[in-house]
């Protein structure tokens, strides 16, 4: 399947800061993909390029199959992670208004806001002006308005950061449409838990570079396998147990990683009576985990 | 102009009409017109003959003022009451004074004149009583018709003859002339007191416009700041496509309460007098269709807007707070208000030095220009303020644009004027460093 977005050797400087350093990357269309890192890794400057509000110093990038993303930005749907509305304008005169600026006419582009404020359960709110909404539906609104030209490919800057649980709940509906309706989106967190549900492949960038890039499954597969452990109790001699190299403890769960040769069974065998287990199973690794050992086996370099 | 661009100028346009400093701003100036219109016909109209009483202890001045031709044309401002006959002895004197001092007390009389014993020497007692002293065209008037009777009496007592204390007495008059185009001579009429003074206001009306016009202009970009519209907006438009549309758009809107001002301005001064059935001794309404105020007030309005929209633009993009914005503005604003300070002295001297010094400098050349229409400037002064003029506007915009491009996405405390420098240098799509 042809690449919706393409980056070739891109880089962007900050005066003498390296925001993002020779990326390349190639994302499939109809796939969602996750741009994962710290805050200040370049996740946000990347995107920004990608839309064109910032222009890389060297490198290329194709989107859509054309060298200039100007010419593609009505084709491109982009959610900032600051964003906001106009306080004075209504849903509908607010979602017609982006739909014109991308390249609706004036009557689709009323229908379709229309229709969309109908299809997300805003009907009720369409002629109320935006600062009458709750902080919920102006987010609702803004992400509509990413969608209201019907982009090929949708951007997404933190779309979850600020969200509660129901909402998080429409936004990855939304994405989820917008994959089975082919189109592609690509969206940035920090939370792994969220890309790990959603995502059919991740790229993981930190200070600027990429350090993991590909399918979801590929890159869990490869890395080492570990312990899901749920338990109660006092889990601090974990660390110590014979065998094991290291230990992710959130308290309740932990995440045990082996030393080569070590047996699983061994690790069971020594917890028992000293934890109440509730479930213990050896699986690939969690994001979170490949995360954090990607990223501090970078920052220990 | 892209079609992206006028939408969002029509957004501007939009949103500020429905706001209601823009109906404030319509009307504003409109109930101020008419107000300077109506009141003085109200107050002219309204003025009641003066009424004042005369005690002539001469026996013979009052009499001799009544026939001069000055008494005759005023009588339908002073209107002189009988107090008792002229010969004061017919009554008893203190309670005649104690009288008319009441009823000048009650208002009933605007004032009361005593005459003295004797004018011509200046022997007895001259006086005028009267509640109100700030209102002196009475005494004025009256003391001029009896001191030039009582200068005609000194000449004939004095044995001057008549024909040459007529001549004495003859004042100097300077007939008043003004010299059109080509050196000939025609009469001031007030229609042309009107002319030399009418692009003062013109001027003034033009700066206070400009001033808040492109005030909103600073408030609105920082308000698309501070609501974080900014990102989402360049995803669909370019930058410049973004800061010319709101230029446009804001221009369009003064433009609008322009236009309604020149129109109520022309309307105004056309049927308010007639529908209070006066005939104004001059026709107002001329200026608002002479095409060279209203013509260059226009052009001076949206090129002086420009050059002010150019650099706060400029400002309103690297700041995040209106307070912030108040403090980046103080150069601009102190630039815009020298043509203030300039406003009287170009209108007395529409040609002097300094007028044609400042019609030179760029910034205040709309304000200046119109101030001296009433000279004129030069057709040569015309063509080379206004290029100059243009041509900064250009470099105004091409600056703002970058620093737009860079401004509106940052966040953080507002760069220093040597940032802004550097920005200035940089290439397009370059953010050059900055020191947090």
């Amino acid at each position: 399947m042809a690449n919706a977005l393409t980056l070739d050797g891109v880089t962007k400087r900050f005066g003498k800061v390296t925001a993002v350093d020779r990326l390349s990357l190639a994302i499939p269309q109809g796939s969602i993909y996750g741009f994962l890192g710290q805050n200040g890794a370049g996740k946000t400057t990347t995107l920004r390029m990608v839309m064109s509000i910032l222009y890389p110093d060297e490198g290329t990038i194709r989107v859509l199959g054309e060298g200039n993303a100007e010419a593609v930005k009505d084709r491109l749907g982009y959610l900032p992670e600051e964003k906001g509305l106009y306080k004075k304008m209504t849903a509908a005169e607010i979602l017609t208004y982006f739909g014109r600026l991308k390249g609706l006419g004036a009557s689709a582009a009323k229908g379709r806001a229309r229709e969309l404020l109908r299809r997300f359960g805003l009907e009720d709110w369409a002629d109320e002006k935006c600062e009458a909404l709750s902080k919920g539906m102006g987010q609702k609104v803004q992400i509509l308005g990413t969608l209201i030209h019907d982009p090929e490919l949708v951007i997404l800057d933190e779309p979850f950061s600020g969200l509660d649980p129901v909402n998080v709940d429409v936004m990855r509906d939304v994405i989820l449409q917008m994959k089975r309706d082919c189109r592609t989106v690509i969206f940035s967190t920090h939370v792994m838990e969220q890309a790990e549900k959603l995502c059919d492949a991740i790229f993981l960038i930190h200070r600027g570079r990429k350090l993991l890039d590909g399918p979801l499954s590929e890159i869990r597969a490869a890395g080492d396998h570990g312990i899901q452990l749920d338990y109660d109790g006092d889990g601090r001699f974990l660390a110590e147990l014979p065998g094991v190299e290291r230990v992710s403890d959130s308290g309740k769960h932990a995440e045990i990683f082996l030393a080569a040769g070590a047996d699983p069974q061994d690790v069971l065998a020594r917890l028992v009576g000293r934890l109440s287990v509730r479930r213990f199973d050896l699986r690939e690794p969690s994001l979170h985990e490949i995360f954090v050992h990607a990223v501090g086996g970078e920052n220990h370099e | 102009m892209n079609d992206k661009t006028i939408l969002v100028a029509r957004r501007e346009l939009v949103e500020n009409v429905r706001t209601k400093s823009f109906w404030i701003g319509i009307f504003f100036f409109p109930i101020l017109i008419s107000a300077a219109i109506v009141i003085p016909i109200l107050v002219e109209k309204n003025k009641e003959a003066r009424r004042y009483a005369v005690i002539d202890r001469s026996g013979w001045l009052l009499a001799a003022i009544e026939q001069t031709e000055g008494a005759s044309l005023a009588a339908s401002r002073f209107v002189r009451e009988d107090v008792g006959g002229d010969s004061a002895a017919a009554l008893d004197p203190e309670a005649l004074l104690e009288d008319l001092n009441r009823r000048v007390g009650d208002q009933e009389l605007f004032a009361y004149f005593v005459i003295g014993e004797d004018p011509v020497e200046g022997a007895g007692e001259f006086k005028y009583v009267s509640s109100n002293l700030t209102d002196d065209g009475l005494l004025r008037w009256f003391e001029g018709l009896a001191s030039e009777v009582v200068r005609a009496r000194r000449f004939a007592a004095s044995d001057v003859d008549e024909e040459v204390a007529a001549w004495v007495q003859k004042p100097l008059r300077f007939t008043p002339r003004k010299v059109v185009k080509g050196g000939a001579e025609e009469d001031v009429e007030t229609q042309d007191k009107v002319r030399q003074w009418a692009p003062a206001v013109f001027a003034y009306v033009l700066w206070f416009a400009v001033f808040m016009i492109s005030q909103a202009l600073l408030t609105n970009t920082i308000e698309e700041k501070a609501n974080r519209i900014m990102e989402v907006l360049l995803s669909s438009v370019s930058p410049l496509q973004l800061m010319a549309g709101k230029i446009a758009g804001i221009a369009a809107t003064g433009l609008a309460m322009l236009g309604s001002w020149v129109v109520f301005f022309y309307l105004a001064t056309k049927l308010i007098p007639r529908a209070m059935g006066v005939e104004p001794s001059f026709d107002l309404s001329v200026i608002a269709t002479d095409p060279v105020f209203i013509g260059s007030f226009l052009v001076y309005f949206l090129l002086g807007y420009l050059l002010f929209a150019a650099l706060l633009v400029g400002v309103g993009s690297v700041c995040n707070s209106l307070k912030e914005a108040q403090n980046m503005q103080m150069p601009v604003t102190l630039v815009l208000m020298v043509p203030l300070f300039l406003l009287m002295p170009v209108a007395q001297d529409p040609n002097g030095t300094l007028a044609r010094v400042a019609s030179y400098v760029p910034p205040f050349t709309p304000f200046v220009m119109m101030n001296r229409a009433a000279g004129p400037p030069t057709t040569f002064e015309y063509v080379v303020t206004t290029a100059l003029l243009v041509l900064s506007l250009g470099a105004a915009l091409w600056a703002a644009a970058k620093v737009f491009r860079i401004g509106v996405l940052m966040t953080g405390k507002p760069p220093r004027l040597a940032e802004i420098l550097k920005w200035l240098r940089a290439p397009v799509g370059q953010v050059p460093e900055r020191r947090e």
